[in-house]
């Protein structure tokens, strides 16, 4: 134990109600830069229901295709190689206004993104968007709705890319996640 | 974070509040049985849920949950006697202040100042509540006789009394953030690293190598009939991932997964009020007695139990001695937070935090999807019984019948589908560990 004596507010008893009223009022509250992917089409309904909420620096996308690879042999934000020396593949994403982007460029500026799945399929869409996140440093989450066990390929196209993932019968828990995490 | 008026109603248990009621649908342990050891022990002050109320064992063995306070002045009940000499013909506790008794259904049965055959005392009855004993434990359920469920289920409750051990301990802080620790699986690198390599009922598993070298873990959140599945995978050997898999049962039930050949721990968290809860904590082997050895362990505060000051269920360690923190400790790196032991480790913080921690102001991440998934489980299940009368996940006993897992598994299998059997508990058969 500390030989000095310890006084009411540097010891734990300032962990009281009443000294909870000293804390500052003061949150950092800087949001995320967060993109959300559907990978399929029922995904993609999810989302566009999702995209009408109020949110702070959130992207809704939806998965369109493989993109070719930008004119200079990399992807379009200049990002290094795969960690096996390949080329990282890019893919081909849609806004809720139908335009297409690149995922190499959504990804720029991004700090936090979603995989939204319904079905089976992801698993080219999830390994590009795995390998481009990990290469950037940039935070994974899979979500995943149905029964677990009519899922198992989408589980397991998510699992090696999403740090996080939840399989969940509820879709209201994308917004609940979304939002909680500063979407 | 989390808007206030979601806090306050997660956070608030007392009489006709959302989370009050529910907690009312389940069984809840109300204190452990050795606080009642035989027939006719002193009566025992017992706060549950905001409500006052006297535990008591009469003459005859029958345990009662009864409004603390006599119906006649108020005088609180502790001070009855339930050791009259004639208490195996006429069991109950009296009051000290005017005699007045009752029995263990808070009846009324004796006023002595009205006259023999008087049938006043039939008009008076207390509030009162089964106490029930299950295991190490009294049970109790605060709701209404009609939606009474069947007793509960837990594994560690009804194993045979030498393969289980239970103690608890007072928390000072309100209930759910205590439960949020044990969902929470990210903070057991960090936090109760020490007590990988040094707890005798931890170290030495395997399982403890890969928890330790890898420090940035995957989280996986799978729906349950009861509650939830956590499954937190690390990198093993041979392109293998070893999962470690925590069930929560609502509203407040969860297991840690096991190393080894160690016992397997868990914890209830309950209401005393909103700004206190008691942690239950224990261990238990499905297959086998608990060692001498373990079970002293277990005495001495070790694994996910604690030292209490003298008389008491306070932690030794607690606010008022800033937890014992030992800052050479600290900085010679055999406890990280310089707080000894894993029970008061989580304390420590969790009580840091306040009474009730604002969650307006938090920022939680990915990794917490866990917490925000069980929060929102809470707030449903809530609305669901207040609006429809729903009965919520985790009163039915087959809810209940869960274990906690470790185990390695091949890269491609699902962790719940690997392991639907290793999170059943089947009486008789070994619990699945590594």
């Amino acid at each position: 134990m500390s030989p000095h004596p310890t006084l009411l507010n540097s010891c734990a008893w300032a962990a009281t109600a009443a000294e909870a009223r000293y804390r500052i009022d003061a949150v950092p509250q800087i949001p995320r830069a967060s993109r959300v992917i559907a990978m399929d089409k029922k995904a993609a309904i999810l989302i566009a229901e999702l995209a009408r909420l109020p949110w702070n620096s959130t992207h809704f996308l939806t998965y369109s295709g493989s993109a070719e690879p930008a004119a200079d042999g990399r992807p379009a934000d200049g990002a290094p190689p795969s960690a096996s020396g390949g080329q990282l593949a890019d893919i081909l994403l849609t806004t809720p206004d139908g335009a297409e982007v690149r995922m190499s460029d959504e990804l720029a500026d991004a700090d936090f993104v979603m995989m939204i799945a319904s079905a089976d399929g992801a698993a080219t869409a999830a390994a590009a968007i795995g390998d481009s996140c990990t290469l950037r440093g940039i935070m994974t989450a899979g979500m995943i709705f149905g029964e677990e066990s009519e899922m198992k390929s989408a589980i397991a196209a998510l699992r090696p890319n999403a740090r996080v993932l939840l399989i969940s019968k509820d879709q209201h828990d994308a917004a609940e996640i979304l939002s909680t995490i500063g979407g | 974070m989390l808007r206030q008026d979601a806090n306050e109603l997660l956070t608030q248990t007392g009489p006709g509040t959302p989370m009050g009621d529910l907690f009312r649908q389940y069984w809840i342990p109300a204190m452990l049985a050795d606080e009642l050891p035989e027939n006719g022990s002193p009566p025992v002050r017992v706060k549950l849920l905001c409500e006052r109320m006297i535990a008591f064992r009469d003459s005859r063995g029958r345990y009662g949950l009864i409004d603390e306070f006599c119906a006649h002045r108020g005088a609180s009940l502790w001070f009855g006697n339930t050791n009259e000499r004639d208490g195996e013909q006429n069991p109950g506790l009296r009051c000290a202040y005017h005699g007045w008794k009752y029995d263990v259904t808070g009846q009324c049965i004796e006023v002595p100042s009205e006259p023999d055959n008087s049938s006043f005392c039939s008009k008076v009855k207390l509030t009162s509540y089964p106490l029930v004993k299950i295991g190490d434990v009294l049970w109790t359920h605060m709701g209404s006789r009609e939606n009474r469920p069947p007793l509960p289920e837990y594994e560690f409750a009804l194993v045979p009394a030498e393969q289980t051990y239970t103690s608890k301990r007072w928390q000072e802080c309100n209930w759910l953030q205590a439960l949020e620790g044990g969902i929470d699986s990210s903070h057991v690198s960090w936090l109760h690293s020490d007590g990988l390599l040094n707890d005798p009922l931890f170290k030495g598993s395997k399982g403890n190598d890969y928890n330790l070298n890898d420090m940035k873990p995957f989280f996986e959140v799978v729906e349950a009939d009861g509650g939830l599945y956590v499954g937190v995978r690390r990198n093993a050997e041979n392109g293998k991932y070893y999962w470690r898999i925590t069930p929560w049962v609502m509203p407040s039930f969860t297991m840690v997964p096991p190393r080894g050949d160690h016992p397997v721990h868990g914890h209830f968290w309950i209401p005393i009020d909103d700004e206190n809860c008691w942690a239950y904590s224990f261990d238990y082997l499905p297959t086998r007695a608990l060692t001498t050895a373990e079970r002293q362990y277990m005495k001495d505060g070790l694994g996910v139990h604690n030292e209490y000051v003298t008389g008491t269920y306070r932690p030794l360690q607690n606010k008022d001695n800033d937890y014992m923190i030992d800052r050479e400790a600290q900085r010679r790196g055999e406890t990280f937070s310089g707080v000894k032991g894993i029970s008061m480790q989580d304390a420590s913080v969790q009580e840091s935090m306040g009474p009730i921690v604002d969650r307006t102001k938090e920022r939680l991440v990915s990794a917490d999807s866990g917490i925000i998934k069980a929060r929102r489980k809470l707030l449903l299940a809530a609305t669901a019984l207040r609006e429809s009368g729903t009965v919520p996940p985790g009163v039915d006993p087959a809810h209940q019948r869960v274990r906690s897992v470790s185990v390695v598994l091949p890269r491609e299998d699902s962790f719940l589908d690997s392991c639907r059997d290793a999170v059943t508990a089947t009486p008789g058969v070994r619990h699945t560990s590594v």
